[in-house]
């Protein structure tokens, strides 16, 4: 026996291809690419930059007596190069390339002191989704801010993290940028990275970045303020006020919804009704975009341009980047649940892969080259491990310390004193009126 | 003179002409000034980038307050009642409370509304949520029983630099009225205040409560028993050498609160007596508090429900002759 999990998601006879309003006079790139070619929108109208639009799902079946998910569609076809960017240059594209080995590299590693039992607790990988997690962080500048979650470890070495905080934090070190006070990818800065650091309740970090651009505005600054939700984690509550919230108030938010086809074991089949994600950016009313999430030069112009929209005081943006999660939601998870089928479609979409590929093919890189880079991020990796390692635990009794913060402390402005207009009546405070309840 | 709602108000407005970092966002704040019109006429004045309605979405108002204080600013974010305090529960307790412990990301914001009974509110709009925000490390909680200290002490809450929730209550706000010092004044937060001197039995209290042990307090003095009243003023940090103070002066304590009784921070409270004074006692410490329903909407149900003036003029007098 099989059964669609949602009948909506069923290709129906589509309504006319029309543009959802607003999204693409709005999205800077005109309705053709550089090579040409006119860009394709979804049924709703949302700009798909895909190259290949996949038509596959997940499907329940009973074997056996035993439950399982199956995909149904078409896995055989081989993989498009990537995308060719509209702004990166050769040394940008490089630099994005370095940033995915040091994630993947870092990952492994982590993989590894995990097997040694030196990492306190479990490991998240974002193995397949390094081009995604990088090539965004990539699209920001100085002074914006980014609220990673847990598979955009990439981002926070794009943002200048080093592998070796990350591995601290993974091994409960006192050099870790908590101190052994949170775990993994739990960590951020206020004052030159500019992260957030994200708590494990999903979709709370969305308000909160559109609070920190609500700040920066109130301070004469239009800043970017990109984070990340997974198909699962966009289903809460605080997604919907919080990127409601950015909406309304015309904040530069760059939501990046990671559709990777799973949330822990529940497939995005059984998440959502509707077949794209991005098409939530019709309700919310701002511009949404679809993007190959194994794509870093997609996944950068997208997140690019919705950056010049966020400093242009434009407001928020919402895309989905498609991809697939290439592991288990953790190191304790095999994944047995996801069909085999699914993992070696994607296989052929590593991002890795296929941005060496492309470097190769367009000679911005030589084999030798390429081999150096990747000798050179693998000593880097080295070092951070042993340096990580070698770094003591907190002290046990230090754990009561910074409850609260001293209030002899300076807080200051992130961006300079906020100037506000003022009415030039003079007033004082007072009323009169009548109140709901008394 | 000026009301407990009117001091509150003054805070706000002279803090936000005082620090540019000040700003105010909740749901019809502005152009209506909040369901209680604490805020009425700020936007005439500061304008809608300083008096900033939200949509619907407590969450998001919390969490938008907190982004907002990453970069320096000091939002005082507002609940149309407090018991909807429930559904921004998570990014107060997870995101705000954690963020100096975790990353060194104070939170300097402030976080108020009407709070409270007695005004047949019903079950959502009368609780007393703020034991459950006492027990949560890194926040503070201050619950202001006088329009003197609800304006030193919203003043203070600003101006701390970390997250504060700042519970009014309802049924004070146009109920009690005081004069003010002229100028500018703050009250410490985390300091009780003894309400009124008395020898015989101590009730510590706070909020609308002070009230009902003062009622109390003028029946108890006719047959010569002189009730110490302690205003605690804020639940988080306790005041723990004046809850210390007042059991070793009386060896009699009654905890009076409109919290329910079970998990209520009376217990706490005793505990601490239990800590700091247990030689001194000479009864139990008694709890006087709402009972442990929801808050009932009728009348004579809500009567019920509270603590009354009988309850403590009762229990004071059996203490005297414990
Ligand atoms: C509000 C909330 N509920 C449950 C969890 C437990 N949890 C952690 S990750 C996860 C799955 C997340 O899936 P998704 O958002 O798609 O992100 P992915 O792991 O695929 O990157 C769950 C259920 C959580 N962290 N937060
Ligand atoms: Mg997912």
């Amino acid at each position: 026996m099989k059964a669609k999990l949602n009948k909506a998601r069923e290709k129906s006879a589509s309504p006319a291809e029309r543009s959802h309003s607003g999204t693409h006079s709005a999205n800077g790139a005109g309705t053709k690419f550089k090579s040409g070619e006119p860009i394709r929108f979804n049924s709703h109208g949302i700009p798909d930059y895909r190259l290949e639009v996949p038509d596959f799902h997940t499907v329940e079946e009973w074997v056996d007596g035993e439950f399982r998910y199956k995909v149904e569609g078409d896995l055989s076809v081989e993989p498009p190069p990537l995308r060719d960017s509209k702004y990166l240059n050769k040394e940008q594209t490089i630099d994005i390339y370095r940033y995915m080995l040091l994630n993947r590299k870092m990952e492994q590693t982590l993989e590894n002191l995990f097997k040694q039992q030196k990492v306190v607790g479990g490991v998240y990988l974002g193995l397949g989704q390094e081009g995604c997690s990088c090539a965004s962080a990539y699209g920001l500048r100085e002074g914006d801010w980014i609220g990673p979650m847990i598979r955009n470890q990439g981002a926070l070495l794009v943002r200048g993290f080093k592998p070796r905080d990350v591995m601290m934090q993974y091994m409960a070190k006192s050099g870790a940028p908590t101190g052994g006070r949170d775990a993994g990818s739990h960590f951020g800065d206020k004052h030159k990275h500019h992260i957030a650091a994200p708590i494990s309740m999903l979709g709370d970090l969305i308000p909160v970045l559109a609070g920190v651009a609500l700040g920066a505005r109130m301070q004469g600054k239009n800043i970017a303020c990109l984070t990340w939700v997974g198909d699962g984690g966009q289903s809460t509550g605080p997604t919907y006020e919080g990127f409601n919230f950015a909406a309304v108030q015309k904040l530069g938010v760059i939501l990046i919804v990671e559709n990777n086809l799973w949330a822990y074991s529940t497939p995005v089949d059984r998440q959502v009704a509707c077949r794209d994600l991005a098409d939530r950016a019709i309700g919310y009313g701002v511009p949404g975009f679809i993007v190959d999430g194994t794509d870093p030069n997609q996944v950068y112009d997208v997140t690019y341009e919705a950056a010049q929209r966020a400093y242009a005081g434009e407001g928020a943006t919402l895309i989905e980047a498609k991809m697939m999660r290439m592991r288990g939601h953790a190191m304790h998870d095999a994944a047995a649940y996801v069909p085999k089928d699914y993992f070696e479609y994607w296989k052929k979409r590593d991002p890795i892969v296929r941005m060496e590929k492309y470097l190769l093919e367009k000679r911005w890189l030589s084999e030798k080259e390429n081999t150096a880079l990747i000798a050179a991020v693998q000593k880097q990796i080295d070092e951070d491990r042993d340096f990580a390692d070698a770094s003591p635990y907190p002290e046990g009794s230090t754990a009561g310390e910074r409850v609260f913060c001293d209030n002899a402390v300076e807080i200051g402005f992130g961006y300079g004193k906020p100037k506000f207009k003022k009415s030039d009546k003079q007033r004082a405070a007072k009323s009169t009126g009548a109140v709901h309840l008394s | 003179m000026h009301t407990y709602l009117e001091a509150i108000r003054e805070g706000i407005w002279e803090e936000m002409e005082r620090d540019p970092a000040v700003f105010c966002i909740g749901e019809d704040i502005g152009v209506y000034g909040g369901a209680f019109k604490v805020t009425e006429g700020f936007i005439h004045h500061f304008g809608s980038d300083r008096v900033i309605d939200t949509p619907i979405a407590e969450a998001a108002i919390v969490s938008a307050a907190f982004g907002a204080s990453l970069t320096g600013m000091r939002p005082v974010a507002e609940f149309q009642f407090m018991d909807f305090i429930s559904c921004a529960h998570n990014q107060i307790v997870n995101m705000v409370a954690k963020s100096n412990y975790r990353w060194n990301a104070p939170a300097p914001l402030v976080l108020r509304g009407p709070s409270g009974g007695g005004v047949s509110g019903g079950p959502f709009h009368s609780q007393n949520p703020e034991t459950t925000y006492a027990h949560t490390p890194g926040l503070k909680v201050i619950c202001p029983a006088t329009a003197h200290d609800a304006k030193g002490l919203i003043k203070s809450a600003i101006r701390d630099n970390n997250p504060c929730l700042f519970f009014e209550h309802k049924f004070l706000y146009r109920r009690i009225k005081e004069e003010l010092p002229a100028g500018d004044y703050t009250v410490e937060i985390g300091k009780a205040r003894t309400h009124r001197e008395g020898r015989d039995v101590s009730v510590i209290t706070y909020a609308a409560m002070v009230y009902v042990a003062q009622e109390a307090a003028e029946i108890l003095a006719k047959e010569g028993i002189e009730l110490e009243i302690v205003d605690l003023r804020t639940i988080a940090p306790l005041d723990r050498e004046e809850i210390a103070n007042t059991a070793k002066k009386t060896n009699r304590v009654i905890i009076l609160h409109e919290d329910h009784k079970t998990g209520g921070i009376a217990g706490e409270i005793a505990a601490i007596i239990n800590e700091l004074a247990f030689d001194d006692l000479d009864a139990p410490i008694v709890r006087i508090a709402a009972l442990d329903t929801p808050v009932p909407f009728s009348p004579p149900l809500e009567k019920f429900f509270l603590p009354k003036v009988e309850d403590v003029v009762r229990e004071a007098r059996r203490l005297r002759s414990y």
